[in-house]
């Protein structure tokens, strides 16, 4: 129990004017890590997190948050959020829009003050603190939204799009303060769509369609099943092995002197007879490598399903990585 | 208490970014000023601190007249016409965007996924944005209790009604720009159902005045009118009511009960201030010694007009009228997904 913060058993809504957001959701988030939610635009991502922040009002919502109820107000005071399309008020200054939260929190005034300077410090914002909001660009007003989601010091913070306009060295420091939140035994819960900045942070990920969970996992444990090997070798094979190879289902290509051979295993027990025989043989070996799906190709395939038929049998080889594709 | 206190700070920011507020209380200042540039000579009344005088009998330094004289442009005048009419016009317009901002999605999402109950949120946002008006009025009024010790040695606290007074009449007509601005989140649109719905009490609240004087302070005055014709008369002598005005009033009393009393507030000001131990609706005490028979007479029909109502069925009514309406609007917040 203690390791789960957040454990959503079927979570339903559907907004007034008939749009079904969410249809039965269920998810758990471990403590102390960064959980990512994917999805394509509409699945219902923002609308499970409103639901959690209590500003949606769920049809149907059973399940806790840090041991709390989901919608019990007082335990919001341990959570930070910084909400998609975050607008803060214009006459504020940064360092007071994060007071301002922190107040709201039920932070006092001068504990608030200081962890002011601290986060206007972390984000990057320390010279521009005494400036109005209105006068920020869009990245640095979302640097002042993700500063304003840590004032109260939350056990979970979630951050709905939270590089939304921020640029490369933003998103970079972005990720540290992240993984220091980690670091610390916080749980953070990122809505995102950008799969490879999610991919270098994420302890699990769940994927969303449609208002369903399609997918749920450490992004190991989702990825786990298009594992494959892929060996390089170098000198001529014989027909005969060749052929063996070929009845047994692996993929032979050639390219520039070097055949690829790619292998449908998950584990690398069986390959071990192949070495032997390439060996035997007097092939070079020059590289064994192991493959697996990225996470972008995972979305695809999860997402992806609603519309094709026939996409997702099972024996269906899963395409390359992309740079081998671009060799 | 620190959550309220951060609405409020915040809701005094934002004012004190507002262009139109530092404007409304430069022109409420210079009125005051003007107020406070008014005096009292042996030979009458000085104006803008002395450069021009105009005699007068009566209003002369030290005197009852002068002191109800200098009280009575403060309650009949100032207070309805200015504070309670065209400063509350220029306020319901710059705090009318207040609640629509506040409800717009990014916005509002920070300020209700926080440990405060969506009622409490909603109430103090609403009491923070009256503080436009109870600062106004208060700036006002503490040129105006200076003028009056000064001027007159009256250190009179009363005057300072006229805030708790006028901020509920703002926040009367303000409740229905909160209601309209939580069902649309549009400014324009609870600015104008705003506007519309005061127009309607006033002139619900005119009416019924009226409908009073012609049906009681009139023949009381003896003054008659004869509708046919289209003329009035006026004896010295005292006449009956006439029966088919004093029902139609009696109708219009009725119809106004609902509605909020923006008007009556502001003149009730005029029951809770004094001179000499008088409040400002007591005629007949601030009456000349050689006053005429029909002079007390009109003064006693004034004095009955000011005191049609008690405070409170003003107070009450309109309050009635708030909480139904805050209500409604604090439910459909509540119930909201934002
Ligand atoms: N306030 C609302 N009223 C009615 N329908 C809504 C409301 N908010 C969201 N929806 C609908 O609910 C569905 C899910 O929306 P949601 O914002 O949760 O998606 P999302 O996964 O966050 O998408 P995105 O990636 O574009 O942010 C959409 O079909 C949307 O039209
Ligand atoms: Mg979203």
């Amino acid at each position: 129990m203690s390791d789960v913060v957040i454990d959503i058993a079927d979570a339903r809504k559907r907004y007034r004017g008939g749009v079904e957001a969410l249809r039965g959701v269920s998810l758990q988030v471990p403590k102390g890590g960064i959980f990512g939610l994917l999805g394509p635009n509409g699945a219902g991502k923002s609308t499970l997190v409103k639901i959690l922040m209590s500003i949606v009002h769920p049809n149907h919502c059973a399940g806790t948050m840090l041991g709390a109820p989901i919608g019990h107000k007082p335990t919001l005071a341990q959570v930070g959020y910084l909400p998609e399309h975050a607008r803060f008020p214009e006459y504020l200054r940064g360092g007071e829009v994060i007071r301002y939260v922190a107040g709201l929190s039920g932070i006092s005034r001068a504990e608030a003050c200081v962890k002011t300077e601290q986060l206007l410090e972390m984000v990057g914002m320390q010279d521009w603190g005494k400036q109005k909001m209105g006068t920020y660009s869009k990245g640095m007003k979302q640097r002042i939204g993700l500063a304003q989601a840590l004032a109260n010091d939350p056990e979970i913070v979630f951050l709905d799009e939270p590089t939304d306009g921020v640029d490369p060295k933003g998103r970079l420091e972005m990720r540290h303060v992240l993984m220091r939140m980690r670091e610390e035994g916080r749980t953070v819960f990122i809505n995102s769509h950008l799969l490879g900045e999610l991919e270098m942070i994420c302890d699990s990920v769940a994927i969303m369609d449609k208002g369903e969970i399609v997918q749920q996992g450490t992004i190991a444990q989702l990825t786990e099943k298009s594992r494959r090997y892929e060996l390089i070798t170098r000198g001529s094979m014989s027909e005969g092995l060749v052929q063996r190879l070929k009845e047994k289902g692996f993929q032979i290509r050639h390219e520039m002197g070097q055949d690829f051979m790619i292998v449908y295993e998950s584990d690398p027990e069986p390959i071990q007879p192949i070495l032997d025989a390439l060996r035997g043989e007097g092939v070079t070996i020059v590289e064994l490598r192991e493959l697996r799906q990225s996470l972008e190709e995972l979305f695809m395939e999860s997402v992806g399903a609603g519309g094709v038929g026939g996409s997702r049998k099972g024996s269906t080889p899963p395409s390359l990585p992309r740079k081998e594709a671009i060799k | 208490m620190r959550q309220v206190l951060t609405i409020l700070w915040d809701s005094y920011r934002l004012l004190a970014a507002k262009k139109l507020f530092w404007i409304v209380l430069f022109l409420t200042v210079l009125i005051a000023m003007m107020y406070a540039s008014i005096g009292f000579t042996p030979q009458g009344i000085s104006m803008l601190f002395g450069a021009y005088e105009i005699n007068n009998d009566i209003i002369v330094e030290g005197s009852m007249f002068a002191d109800y004289f200098y009280m009575m442009i403060f309650t009949n005048y100032l207070v309805p016409w200015w504070l309670g009419l065209f400063a509350l016009v220029l306020a319901l317009i710059s705090v009318c965007p207040v609640f629509p901002d506040f409800l717009k999605t990014g916005s509002i999402d920070v300020a209700i996924s926080k440990p405060i109950s969506r009622q409490l949120l909603f109430l103090v946002k609403y009491l923070g944005s009256l503080l436009f008006v109870a600062v106004q009025v208060l700036v006002f009024c503490v040129i105006v209790f200076i003028a009056h010790g000064m001027r007159l040695g009256a250190w009179n606290f009363e005057i300072f009604w006229a805030v708790p007074l006028l901020t509920l009449v703002f926040s009367l007509i303000y409740s229905v720009a909160v209601l309209v601005a939580v069902l649309t989140k549009s400014t324009l649109f609870s600015l104008l159902v705003a506007l519309l719905v005061w127009a309607v009490t006033l002139s619900v609240q005119w009416t019924e005045s009226l409908m009073y004087k012609a049906a009681y302070v009139m023949p009381a005055s003896g003054i008659s009118i004869d509708v046919g014709r289209g003329n009035a008369s006026k004896t010295n002598q005292e006449l009956d009511a006439n029966a088919d005005i004093v029902g139609f009033y009696d109708i219009v009393r009725k119809a106004a009960i609902p509605f909020p009393k923006t008007r009556d507030l502001t003149y009730l000001l005029k029951k809770k201030v004094s001179v000499r131990g008088n409040d400002m609706t007591m005629m007949s005490a601030f009456l000349a010694d050689e006053a005429s028979a029909s002079d007390v007479r009109e003064a006693k029909a004034t004095e009955d007009y000011d005191n049609r109502h008690s405070t409170a069925y003003i107070v009450g009514s309109s309050l009635g009228f708030e909480v139904f309406i805050l209500g409604i609007a604090c439910w459909v917040f509540v119930r909201k997904d934002f």
